[in-house]
């Protein structure tokens, strides 16, 4: 086996395209026929496969979730147009008047949950691509994150197409035929546009990156969520989250409609959806923070450290960890542990840390 | 000098270097060991993975030739990596500067 063959094995193995491969071994079997014997200084062929292959990744996975919101956005406008059309121009018709109920229910989700999950994921997906846009080579967990709001962005906004497919099929015999052709023709195009977008996420998604590193969560990607001591609750988060959706909303809807029942009614419904969306969703978009492993050993050096020294998430969570263990052990309080969790994630310093954990941590 | 030393400087390298005419992988690696008096000691394979890196960051465009019966990629600076090369220049100058008032 020369060189180049296990280069070649190695690119293989790491699934990169082989239209790069082929230009890649193209290059460098130039680069071998300039100075015979180089091979050597070419240095080893697997991390020089590694090298393209982490690169290429997050190339690739910030592409993909750039294709991923522009698509997005396309099907948003789609939304927007055809409601607007609707409210303006063909007026509702009323859900019961349509071919069924079955038709109606599974639309009216796509039209209003699917758009908000999209919106979220698609725009956490974005984010995170553009603020590592400098970054030649991310870990392969932080790429992983990266596909799965792209996803789960895709997804929702083949619901929200679908959804209105469905409706303009339910109501085909109520509505005007210039809307119905409007709708149905831009929801067909939004999806080409989603489909183009899924196929560059599943191009991406091939090539195997083993770069190591934390994929990070949602308080990464918002310096707004810095609230610390929301890591370790994320249902809380998770509350604040479906109530401020349920308020804005049902606020919104009764403002339009002039009715406060009917306000409170999209406030509860909108609330409770974005709730669902956060329990079932959120750990796979990265608003619920990814378990960190650890082991609560590994704090017990940091406590002989300068008192001014800043801690870091995994010195938290290693705090988190003791803390929990003091708890089944005994020695705490449920109450204790709560108060004790919140001062660790609002601690900025080794002594701010340790007063926490002092009492209870085995000498170093 | 190791790859470690040029952490961060082997693009603008390369985009220095190219700037003054195209050329394939290998030429390019030659001129950068010319230039730096051999200095530049690193793996020669590393140059690829950032050529490719620049090119799709649209610093660099490619294009295959044929040389004495062999295809090689022939890479040139575009727009863009000349504006980029111009502020990197600036900020090595800068950078350079401060370390030598401190460093006498």
């Amino acid at each position: 086996m020369s060189w180049l063959d296990d280069l070649s094995g190695e690119l293989r193995a790491r699934r990169v395209p082989r239209r790069v491969r082929h230009r890649i071994l193209l290059e460098l079997r130039d680069h071998t026929a300039c100075e015979p014997g180089c091979e050597d200084r070419l240095g080893h062929p697997r991390e020089l496969a590694v090298s393209f292959a982490d690169e290429l990744a997050t190339s690739e996975a910030r592409g993909s979730a750039f294709a991923t919101f522009a698509a997005l956005a396309v099907a948003a406008v789609v939304l927007v147009v055809s409601l607007i059309a609707l409210g303006r121009f063909a007026h509702y018709p009323g859900y019961s008047n349509g071919i069924s109920t079955l038709l109606f229910f599974p639309a009216l989700l796509g039209m209003v949950v699917a758009p908000q999950v999209a919106l979220v994921a698609g725009t956490l997906a974005a984010w995170r691509a553009l603020r590592r846009r400098r970054v030649a080579s991310l870990p392969a967990d932080e790429i992983g994150l990266i596909h799965r709001r792209a996803r789960v962005a895709l997804a929702a906004g083949f619901a929200t197409m679908a959804g209105l497919e469905l409706y303009v099929v339910d109501f085909s015999q109520r509505l005007p035929a210039w809307w119905l052709g409007l709708v149905g023709g831009l929801a067909a195009v939004a999806g080409v546009g989603l489909f183009a977008a899924a196929r560059t996420l599943v191009r991406a998604r091939a090539i195997v990156s083993g770069a190591q590193g934390q994929a990070g969560d949602i308080y990464d990607d918002l310096p707004l969520l810095g609230w610390r001591w929301l890591r370790s609750r994320p249902w809380l988060l998770g509350a604040l989250a479906a109530l401020a959706v349920g308020v804005a909303l049902g606020a919104f809807e009764a403002h339009a409609e002039h009715s406060v029942v009917e306000g409170i009614q999209r406030g509860m419904f909108e609330g409770l959806a974005a709730a669902v969306g956060f329990v079932v969703l959120g750990r796979a978009i990265g608003a619920r923070p990814a378990p960190i492993p650890v082991e609560s050993t590994a704090l017990m050096p940091l406590l002989t450290a300068p008192p001014d020294r800043l801690v870091a998430d995994g010195d938290r969570a290693r705090a988190e960890l003791l803390l929990r263990e003091g708890y089944a052990d005994g020695r705490l309080t449920l109450g204790d542990l709560d108060d004790r969790i919140s001062a660790v994630h609002a601690a900025r310093t080794v002594s701010e840390l340790g007063a926490a954990v002092a009492d209870i941590a085995p000498p170093s | 000098m190791k790859a470690d030393t040029l952490n961060g400087q082997l693009d603008p390298l390369i985009l220095a270097t190219v700037a003054e005419e195209p050329a394939h992988g290998y030429a390019i690696l030659q001129r950068l060991k010319e230039r730096s008096s051999g200095a530049f000691d690193l793996a020669e394979g590393t140059i690829y993975p950032a050529l490719h890196r620049l090119e799709r960051d649209g610093l660099l465009s490619s294009s295959w030739s044929t040389d004495s019966g062999r295809r090689r990629r022939v890479y040139s600076i575009t727009r863009a990596g000349t504006s980029s090369l111009e502020v990197r220049r600036h900020e090595w100058k800068q950078f350079a500067r401060a370390i030598e008032a401190v460093m006498g």
